[in-house]
């Protein structure tokens, strides 16, 4: 750890300032528009700045979480305890990453209760953060569901025609999953206490006290069921259309780039590692949804007519290839998830930035009402076309390393799934290209003289870090896959449990292992 | 310093007698003294109630009998009787409500309250009962103007007399059978070998169906919407909270004796079913509704369900957390809907909040945070007392009792949501509603909000408190 983060609790840090900005800017005044947005602008500014210390910060030798605040808060293992690892540290970068891009994307677009839009761009920010680093279960539910309401708003307010269709649809979508994981929560609570006779909601703690087979099913499936949603994991995936084509290209931005990796995250963080033997299971199953995903998303995209619900589609493909990595259960393909969930967050991002950007200009999404932009706007389609490429895994670019490292591992664990996955790449070329070859060549259609100005200053301001992100990522790959190394190791062997004689949780006669309670959690 | 428990009933009785009095013999249109003898007394109600703290279970003469539940019970009475009068400082005057009847009748309805949840007696219980209803029925007839208010009454006097009814039948058939009046009469495992009478059981049953009916549970709940939709905007505040918490209250006192000497499995499962339905019911009705009054009055009934889970999985605690976590969610909103409906019509319909955000940020957020709460999103008090009480039926085996609560929960967001919707999402066409500016339910809004927040996220001290309170309880 560096001396400079060292004493400062720099995960909290990092978490609430978003939270601190809000709360700040709720007492601003309504109409100083262009203050709102520099304030907003530069919390979110700071909070990457202070995640930058975090990454700078933490080692990840051991694999273990670094800089853990534990405090008691409201008794019976219902903890604050945050930290981060290598599996969650870099989702905490993307966050802090994308916000104030977003916010700066949407400078002009949102000019209409603007301070309400900061607020709640801060707090989902806060929300999306918080539901990374939380080390106790508990408080990753609070973060989890808490982070709806920014959303609800963002797409509620802000969106397009069908807006409060799509955000109601969003918000009890993912609901109907997190509640049922709440159960589960409360079972897996109450199991802890009744083999050891103490409250504890720690995440290593669940996971080093290893539950019958029996339950382990019921509360993989709640769980599961709250993740599968949130990815989304074809069949589930109808909500995600809706939320896109209608939020803000903020909102979209952070949906697609950060909210989407929740559902990921939490099948690596808690689905597998809490219920073993019912993921191993359950994981050719959901292989198999996730293949479907790849391979239905890839084709949806195709047809799509509107730019967004094309980059919708395509997220669902991506996140299905995502999740066949993270169920194949070995090393390579956990680490190329991971490395692919932080490429996907950056191209599909900078893809909905840069339809943003058209729409802004022309008012319609529709692919049918573009064409032959390049010409007007030469450096916009440059960019343009690399966020693509860097969508359809180029070498060189980002997507390419992080593909490359799923295939190995998907292929080590099924080489059928792995080639019907393999589709993905020919497909994600098909219907990103066609879309640039539309939109950006062929005759000129502009709505009118002037239109489609080239990008600005601002817009630069936003799609360069993205560009040159996902070039540093393609080619220096090792300086992110170094971090997450130790992490993912451990989590690969945390999924094979080991066999001498583990009593278990909720099969009688009642347990009396006492699990190591706060050895790995603290160090 | 038992005795001292009972000072916070004598101190609400004092104020509810003074409160009448000075209503009658003082000359007309000087009802703030009234009401401030009526906050004099509940300011020494909430004293004692402070003082007598912690409390060693103490009995007066063989009936009134007095534990940290009944002083919890009575601080969240005192509480909600509090915000209650508040709201009708700035309410009456414009309802043509006399704000010194109002007054009085509300302390005798709390004093009615203490009596019920301070005994072990069902001669006790009956007496507070029928205080408390008495005051209830005069409460919610309170605007004589307005026909939907006098239906009210008339609607809960009538079916409320069924339920005293009941209460009584039940009671003679409890003492004819066993010759005791005391909770544990004609129930198992308290006397007569082979079980008690089948009389005995059947008087139970009456008893307790009584008590769900003040408690607003499927399938006693027929009369709430209309008297909830019709009576004074304050006094439905009042209605959807208190005798709620008494009842169940008394339910509670009742059944986990019973359940911890092994017996009781009917009536425990009679309750969950109950739960089950008024959950389902509340929730799936509210979703119909576009006046936001019967909305709320509809998810007061689901409200009932979800408490009454605490109930049946015996956890004493997690129904006081809940109590008073609604009590600051429902009282907000009602406040809120209180500023919106102004001098004239009672009904705010979903559309005329269009544009609240706007107009009035403020107050489109209180109302949205206890939307939030409501439906039981972190980080509220909503989440953490649904939480608990959800948690505790798990940790008793009722994990199907669970999942049915958590999937009504998701019914109660489409409607929560919609008034949120309506405030945020949609734009004003008409002119908007009138709206009451005034200090008094600015403070009630303010003080709910508070606490929807502080219980949502540092419930530490409260927690703390109930939890050792009932410790020896539950």
């Amino acid at each position: 750890m560096s001396d400079f983060a060292a004493g400062l609790p720099i995960v909290s840090i990092v978490t609430f300032l978003p939270l601190a900005g809000a709360v700040l800017l709720v007492f601003l005044r309504e109409g100083e528009g262009k203050a709102v947005r520099a304030v907003a602008l530069g919390v979110s500014l700071l909070t990457f700045a202070a995640a930058i210390v975090l990454f700078s910060g933490f080692s990840g030798a051991s694999g273990l979480p670094e800089f853990v605040e534990r405090a008691s808060w409201l008794g019976r293992g219902l903890d604050y305890h945050v930290g981060v690892d290598g599996i969650s540290l870099f989702l905490v970068l993307l966050a802090a990453f994308l916000t104030p891009l977003a916010l700066l994307a949407a400078w002009r677009a949102i000019d209409d209760r603007v301070k309400e839009f900061s607020v709640f761009m801060l707090l989902l920010e806060t929300g999306m953060i918080g539901v990374f680093v939380s080390l106790n279960l508990f408080l990753f539910y609070v973060f989890w569901e808490a982070m709806l309401i920014p959303m609800y708003f963002l797409i509620g307010i802000w969106g397009g025609r069908r807006r409060v269709y799509a955000t109601m649809k969003f918000v009890l979508f993912t609901m109907f999953g997190s509640l049922l994981m709440l159960v589960a929560i409360f079972v897996l609570h109450h199991a802890y206490y009744q083999a050891t006779g103490s409250y504890s909601l720690a995440i290593t703690d669940l996971a080093a006290a290893p539950l019958a087979p029996g339950l382990q099913t019921w509360l993989f499936l709640a769980f599961a069921l709250a993740f599968a949603i949130k990815i989304p994991l074809f069949p589930l995936h109808t909500w995600l259309p809706d939320a896109h084509v209608e939020a803000p290209t903020a909102g979209s931005v952070l949906l697609a780039a950060v909210l989407l990796k929740m559902g990921a995250y939490g099948f690596i963080r808690l689905g597998l590692p809490l219920f073993p033997t019912a993921a191993a299971a359950f994981a050719p199953a959901l292989s198999i949804l996730a293949v479907v995903g790849v391979v239905y998303g890839g084709l949806m995209a195709l047809v799509q007519k509107d730019m967004k619900s094309l980059v919708a589609y395509s997220s669902v493909s991506h996140m299905g290839l995502i999740m066949l990595a993270v169920f194949s259960l070995n090393f390579e393909a956990t680490e190329g998830a991971l490395y692919q969930m932080l490429n996907h967050g950056l191209s599909t991002g900078a893809l909905f930035l840069c339809v943003g950007i058209l729409y802004e200009r022309t008012h319609t999404r529709l692919v049918a009402d573009h064409g032959g932009a390049a010409a007007r706007m030469p450096v916009f389609g440059g960019l343009f076309l690399v966020s693509m490429l860097s969508s359809a895994g180029l070498p060189g670019l980002n997507g390419f390393v992080g593909e490359i490292l799923c295939f190995f591992g998907i292929f080590k664990a099924n080489r059928v799934l792995a080639a019907l996955a393999v589709s993905t790449v020919i497909l994600s070329a098909a219907y990103l290209l066609w879309l640039y070859r539309r939109v950006m060549h062929g005759p000129l259609k502009e709505p009118g003289e002037g239109a489609l100005r080239d990008v600005d200053r601002r817009e630069l301001a936003y799609l360069v870090p993205l560009i040159v992100l996902m070039v540093f990522m393609g080619l220096f790959p090792g300086t992110f896959l170094r971090k997450m190394d130790a992490s993912v190791s451990r989590h690969i062997r945390s999924l094979r449990p080991e066999p001498a004689a583990v009593s278990m949780i909720g099969k009688p006669p009642a347990a009396s292992v006492k699990p190591g309670r706060t050895a790995e959690s603290e160090r | 310093m038992a005795a001292l428990a009972l000072a916070p009933l004598l101190a609400v009785v004092a104020g509810a007698i003074a409160a009448l009095l000075l209503e009658a013999f003082l000359k007309r249109g000087d009802h703030e003294l009234s009401a401030t003898a009526a906050v004099v007394s509940l300011a020494a109600a909430a004293f004692f109630v402070v003082r007598a703290w912690p409390l060693e279970p103490a009995s007066f003469g063989g009936r009134l009998f007095l534990d940290p539940l009944a002083l919890l019970l009575m601080g969240v009475f005192v509480v909600v009787a509090a915000l209650v009068l508040l709201m009708s400082l700035a309410y009456a005057p414009r309802r043509s409500i006399n704000l010194g009847q109002l007054a009085g009748l509300l302390l005798l309805a709390v004093s009615g309250l203490m009596i019920m949840v301070s005994s072990k007696d069902w001669l006790v219980v009956f007496l507070g009962l029928e205080v408390l209803s008495v005051a209830s029925y005069a409460m919610a007839g309170l605007r004589r103007d307005d026909p939907a208010s006098s239906e009210a009454a008339a609607k809960y006097f009538l079916m409320g007399s069924f339920a005293g009814a009941f209460f009584v039948f039940g009671l003679a058939l409890v003492f004819g059978t066993t010759g005791d009046l005391g909770f544990a009469a004609g129930l198992p495992g308290s006397g007569a070998p082979g079980g008690p009478p089948l009389a005995a059981l059947v008087g139970l049953g009456l008893i307790l169906a009584a008590l769900l009916f003040k408690i607003a549970v499927v399938p006693f709940h027929m009369w709430a919407p209309d008297v909830y939709d019709g009576a004074p905007t304050p006094v439905t505040t009042f209605l959807t909270i208190a005798p709620k918490a008494a009842g169940l209250g008394v339910l509670i006192r009742v059944l986990t004796p019973l359940a911890a000497r092994g017996g009781g499995a009917l009536y425990v499962q009679a309750l969950s079913l109950a739960a089950v339905l008024t959950m389902f019911f509340g929730n799936l009705a509210a979703l119909r509704q576009t006046s936001v009054k019967r909305l709320l009055a509809y998810s007061a009934i689901a409200h009932s369900g979800y408490a009454l889970i605490a109930v049946v999985a015996g956890d004493g605690p997690g129904l006081v957390f809940y109590l008073i976590a609604y009590a600051f969610m429902n009282a907000g909103a009602f406040g809120v809907l209180a500023a919106l409906s102004g001098q004239g019509e009672e009904h705010v319909r979903l559309s005329d909040l269009a544009g609240l955000g706007r107009r009035h940020p403020w107050l489109a957020a209180s109302l949205a945070a206890f939307m939030f709460s409501l439906a039981g999103f972190p980080p509220t008090a909503g989440f953490l007392a649904k939480f608990y009480v959800f948690s505790a039926a798990v940790a008793k085996g009722y994990v199907l009792l669970a999942v049915a609560a958590v999937l009504a929960s998701l019914i109660s967001v489409a409607y929560y949501l919609k008034v949120v919707v309506a405030m945020y999402m949609r734009d004003a066409e008409a002119e908007p509603v009138l709206e009451m500016e005034n200090p008094a339910l600015f403070l009630v809004i303010f003080l709910c909000l508070l606490g929807v927040v502080q219980l949502g996220l540092w419930p530490g001290n409260l927690l703390v408190l109930i939890r050792q309170g009932l410790a020896g309880l539950f």
